[in-house]
Formats: structure tokens, sequence, C-alpha cells
């Protein structure tokens, strides 16, 4: 007799040998579509000094960080061979280039940060040798050889007020959003890297002089976004593999975040989360309980807010993340961070109202105190306005 | 000559709801003020005292009886067969009676506005404010109570309200709101508390007791 179970897993397993062949397909049809690699990355990762069992280890945890099960791992290394060969065009808008530095300038390379370094990059701003209308000529080219196939990466917010023009760039000055608008119309998908690109960040911030908004909302149009400040590299190698490997863009969830990254909170994963469970709070930076690694809620740790896999995944190699290395999380991967997840440092209720001190509890006890003794007092009057009443009653209940 | 005549005022339903929200709200605002801003516990081993855990666990339970209770309030406004109220909430719509009752309570009348409806004008208005200010704390705390479970009926519920936070703002905006809503409804716990004894006092009908045995003493001079 065949059980509930066994039907249950003879189906996962059908489901996952379609999702295979449907790879091992595409993956074919690149091969033969995209133009030839760059380089080796055998040889590369070899001239880096990572040995082939790094790399298979790394293919490991990527396979298991893109939720597949093991048998899809020589397709995760073969997608990664591929790396180099798809085009791609990084855009810079409004922004500190944070994104860029935190991603090419690792301390140890790892396999992720070489994938990124072995990437087509047909347009850079930061990166590219050329300049001026030479830097164009480039742009123009790589959108005429790779039209509809390229991708495109976008760093940065565009500001809109001025009609865009707070940001040109550019020997012709373009603005940012008629840039945004041409090299996206003509890119197969649009990856936002970071939270400028996707959601606006301190850009969009309060009060927001330049009227700066993310390219999703800029130019209404679907983006993927990397949030983070910076994000994790391995997020946006994972999201380029999945589209490797699959020839499409993974499930976003309703921010447009890639759900395999972006499905639980900070707080979810968290290594410190026994301590919030048991109460257990550091109440100072440097006291006792800083020392025994308990919770930093109530240093304002904006994790049980905020969306994204960076303690699973760590930075710098998996070395550490913020809240491993003792301070909260500040909420970089949520819609307009610097003003919902503010105070950073202290819990949401001690938000300061107004610029001042007063907190939403200051004024909820003085609102209290206030009423109570408005009421008491106009009840004290009501009773002297009536007291022909009340007498009435008195003397009628003596009868 | 002075007649004083009983009248069911409010239906055992009501009553009942009525006290099982008291109970409710005064349990949620303790363990919500805690989970606010908690305080430390230093002694034991962290795998045994699960204090903010359990902390969180009733104020969750609170949360969702409160919610079911809301929902049984509702239907009653509707459907119940003693005095479905649903049009008293909105007493305060009848100006001439708004007046007469700003008049009373700023003392320059002596007569309260005209009983047409179960609730005085302004009465119904905080009335309403509150179910407004409750049901926007249910759905906040649904809200938080949802994010990051993936199984049950939280995760059932989360899928159906996770459009609001998204449209709102994210998670510490909600938190933020929920916090605010909270002041919202101490206040009016109070003020509501305050008139309840107010009346009693200067009506002598038996309000606060009105709601408990559901009979208010009416009084009528002849
Ligand atoms: S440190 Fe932050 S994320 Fe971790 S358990 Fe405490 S509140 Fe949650």
């Amino acid at each position: 007799m065949e059980t509930e179970g066994d039907a249950y897993r003879r189906k996962v397993k059908t489901q996952y040998r379609e999702l295979l062949s449907h790879c091992q397909e595409n993956l074919d049809r690149m091969e033969g579509e995209l133009p030839k690699p760059r380089v080796n990355l055998h040889e590369e990762l070899t001239s880096q000094g990572i040995s082939r069992r790094d790399f298979i280890k790394w293919t490991s945890v990527t396979t298991a960080l893109l939720m597949l099960p093991p048998v899809f791992k020589p397709l995760v290394a073969r997608a990664a061979e591929q790396f180099s060969r798809l085009p791609v065009v990084w855009l810079h808008f409004a922004e500190c280039t944070g994104c860029s530095e935190a991603l090419l300038r690792t301390s140890y390379p790892n396999v992720d940060s070489i994938l990124l370094d072995t990437i087509s990059l047909e347009y850079h701003e930061t990166l590219m040798a050329a300049a001026g209308h030479q830097a164009e000529q480039n742009l123009e080219k790589a959108l005429a050889d790779f039209n509809g196939k390229f991708i495109c990466v976008v760093e940065g917010a565009l500001p809109r007020g001025l009609d865009g023009k707070y940001l040109t760039l550019g020997p012709k000055g373009k603005t940012g959003i008629a840039l945004a608008r041409e090299v996206t119309s003509k890119a197969a998908a649009v990856i936002c890297i970071g939270s400028c690109a996707s959601f606006g960040n301190v850009q969009a911030a309060k009060p927001n002089p330049t009227d700066a908004a993310s390219i999703g909302w800029a130019l209404k149009i679907q983006t993927v976004n990397i949030a983070g400040c910076p994000p994790n590299p391995a997020n946006f190698v994972g999201t380029v593999l999945h589209y490797l490997l699959f020839g499409g863009l993974p499930a976003l969830d309703s921010l447009g975040r890639p759900i395999w990254a972006y499905r639980m909170r900070i707080h979810d994963y968290c290594e410190r989360r026994p301590h919030y469970d048991a109460a257990e709070y550091v109440e100072e930076w440097g006291d006792m309980a800083a020392a025994k690694g308990w919770c930093l809620y109530k240093m304002g740790c904006k994790g049980p807010y905020t969306y994204g896999n960076c303690g699973k995944v760590r930075f710098n190699d998996a070395v550490s993340w913020p809240i491993m290395a003792g301070h909260g999380c500040m909420g970089c991967t949520e819609p307009g961070f610097w003003d919902t997840m503010a105070p950073l440092e202290k819990p949401i209720d001690e938000k300061t109202l107004g610029g001042g001190e007063k907190t939403i509890d200051t004024l909820g006890v003085t609102l209290l105190g206030a009423t109570l003794a408005g009421i008491g007092a106009h009840a004290g009057l009501m009773a002297v306005k009536h007291r022909d009443k009340l007498h009435i009653y008195e003397t009628s209940h003596k009868e | 000559m002075e007649t004083i005549t009983p009248k069911k005022e409010w239906s055992a339903a009501i009553r009942l709801n009525h006290w099982l929200r008291v109970i409710c709200i005064s349990f949620l605002i303790i363990t919500g003020l805690y989970i606010a801003e908690p305080y430390t516990i230093e002694k034991g081993w962290t795998g045994e005292k699960m204090f903010m855990a359990e902390v969180r666990f009733w104020h969750i339970f609170f949360g969702m009886s409160i919610g079911l209770l809301f929902i049984w309030r509702f239907y009653l406004s509707f459907f119940s067969r003693f005095h479905a109220d649903w049009q008293d909430f909105l007493a305060w719509t009848n100006w001439t009676n708004v007046k007469q009752e700003l008049r009373f309570y700023f003392l320059l009348s002596k007569e309260p506005p005209e009983a047409k409806y179960l609730f005085d004008p302004l009465q119904s208005l905080s009335y309403l404010g509150f179910m407004v200010m409750l049901f926007g704390l249910i759905l906040t705390g649904t809200i938080m109570m949802g994010a990051g479970y993936d199984q049950g009926l939280t995760a059932l519920v989360y899928r159906i309200v996770k459009p609001v936070e998204i449209w709102i703002g994210g998670l510490a905006t909600i938190r933020w709101i929920h916090h605010i809503m909270m002041w919202g409804v101490i206040l009016f716990m109070a003020i509501h508390v305050n008139m309840a004894f107010l009346h009693d006092y200067l009506f002598k009908e038996g309000t606060v007791s009105s709601m408990i045995s559901g009979t208010l003493f009416h009084r009528s001079h002849k």
C-alpha cells in the first residue's frame, strides 16, 4: 500500500526531475546564445588561491541558499562557469558607490566576489577606463549589441525634482531618469543593487529635497530589488545564477525582493534570539550582558521588523554580521528605513516627536494626567451645577 | 411624585462581551507595555526562562480573544435579537443633540440631550472611535503576530493582512501605530469610566450597575 507520504515524495521527485531537465535545456540554450566566456572561471579561481574543493563547497552552499536540493549542485556549478558570459550594464545614480565597493573589495576573495569580478561588464561607471564620449560610445555599443539580452544592474536612486536635473551625467548631460529609462527599456531584466535603487534609501528620506525615488517607482517598472545597505554579494550572485539556471527571475515578494533571500526576518534567524525569548537584554553598550552576547532589542535592534538573510549568509566570507558584531540591526533592507526605523539605537517607541526629547509615552502619560485632572474638575463642576437635583433625590429617598 | 421604571438596557451577550473585553484589554496593556520596554531577568539559565516568550504568548492569546470578541460585538450590533445597536453608534450625526450635549457638559444647560438613542452623541462618537482603534490594534497586531511564521492560522491570516503592512510601509511603522493606538485606548478607558461614574452620580439611574444587571432605572417626575 502506498501511503500519503510516499505519494507526496513521488510528486516532489517528479517535480524536481522536471525542473532539472528544464534547467539543463535552458543552460544548453544559453550556452548557444551568449557570447564566449571572457575568462575561464577555474583558472581564475586557482590563481586567486581557491581550490577545486572550495568551489565544490561553494556550490553546495549556494544550492542550499537557492532552496534547491543537492541534485542541482552540478547545474549550479555549470551556471557559475557561464557567469562571465552574461552581458551586464551597471548604472550608478544618486548613491555612495558603497555597494560596488562592498561587492568588489572583499578582504578574502571568495567565490561570490570572484564571480562578480569576472562578470562581463559592458559598462560600469566606476570601474571603466573610458571617459567622456568614449564611455558614451561603449554604452551605445553595448545597448545595440545586446539589445534585449543584457542585464541592467542599477545602483542608486533617481532624483525626480527639477525634471531630474539634480542628477545629470555623461558628456551629453543626460538626466539620470532619461538614461535609466533608455537603458532599462532595452534590458532583459533590471536588478537593483542596494536600498537606494530598490527603495530610495537616504536620498528619499525626509525631507527628500531632490524628490528621489527608487528605480521601480520612478520609472514604473518591475525590478528585482536586492535590498540592503550594502546588500550581501551572495544575494546578487544567487539571483543571477537563478536567471542563468532557469532562464527567468526568481519569485519576488511584494516589494520586489527575491523570496529565496528575503523571506524571513532577521529576528527569525538571529543567534541571539534565545536571549530575546528568555528576557535577557543588553541594557547599555559594553555591559556584562553585551559580553555574554544577549539580545540587542533594548539597544534598538530592528531585527523584528526587517526581512533579510544576513544572519544566515553573513558578510565577508561568512566571518560576521552586524548583530554578531554586537550592534543591533538597523533595518536597511526595508523601504524608508531612515525614517521608519529611527531611532537606530533605541526601541521604536522611544522615537522622538517633532525633533524634541518627547516620545509617544511622555505624550501619552501627559495626556492621561491632563484627562484625569480635567475630568475630575469637570465632575466637580457638574456636581455643583446639578446640586438641586441631587438634593431632590436625597429627600425623595428619605420619604 | 417620582416614579422609577426599571428598563432592560443591555442584553446578556453585550454585558458578557463588555466585561471580557475589559479583561482582555487590561492584560493586553500590561503585557504589551512589557514587550515594548522589557526588563532583563538576570537570574537563571537562558534555556529555562522564556519569560519574554511567555509574555508574548499571553499577549497573542488575549489579542486573538479580543479579535473574536470584536467580531462577536460587530455581529451583535447588526443582528442582536434584543437590540441591534449599529445606528446608536451614529447618534453623533444628530446635530441638535450634539449642541445640546455640549451645552450640558459646558454647564450652560441642565437638561441632558434627548435620549433618542442608546448612547449620547459624544458617547457614540467616542465608542465609534474606540471600535475603530480596536480594529486597528487587532489588524496591526495580527500583522506582527503573523510575520515570520510559516504555518497554522497565523500564517493563513498573515497572507490576508500582508498587503496592509506593505501599504503602511513595513513592520516598524505597524509597531509604532500599534503603540500609539494603545495610548488611545488607555485615554478612552479613563474617560469612559469617569463618564459612567458621573452619570451614575448625577442621574442616580444605576448607570454603573447596569453593565452588570442589564437594567437601568429611569426616573420621571409627574
Ligand atoms: S538581537 Fe535583534 S534580531 Fe536578534 S533576537 Fe534580539 S531583537 Fe531579535
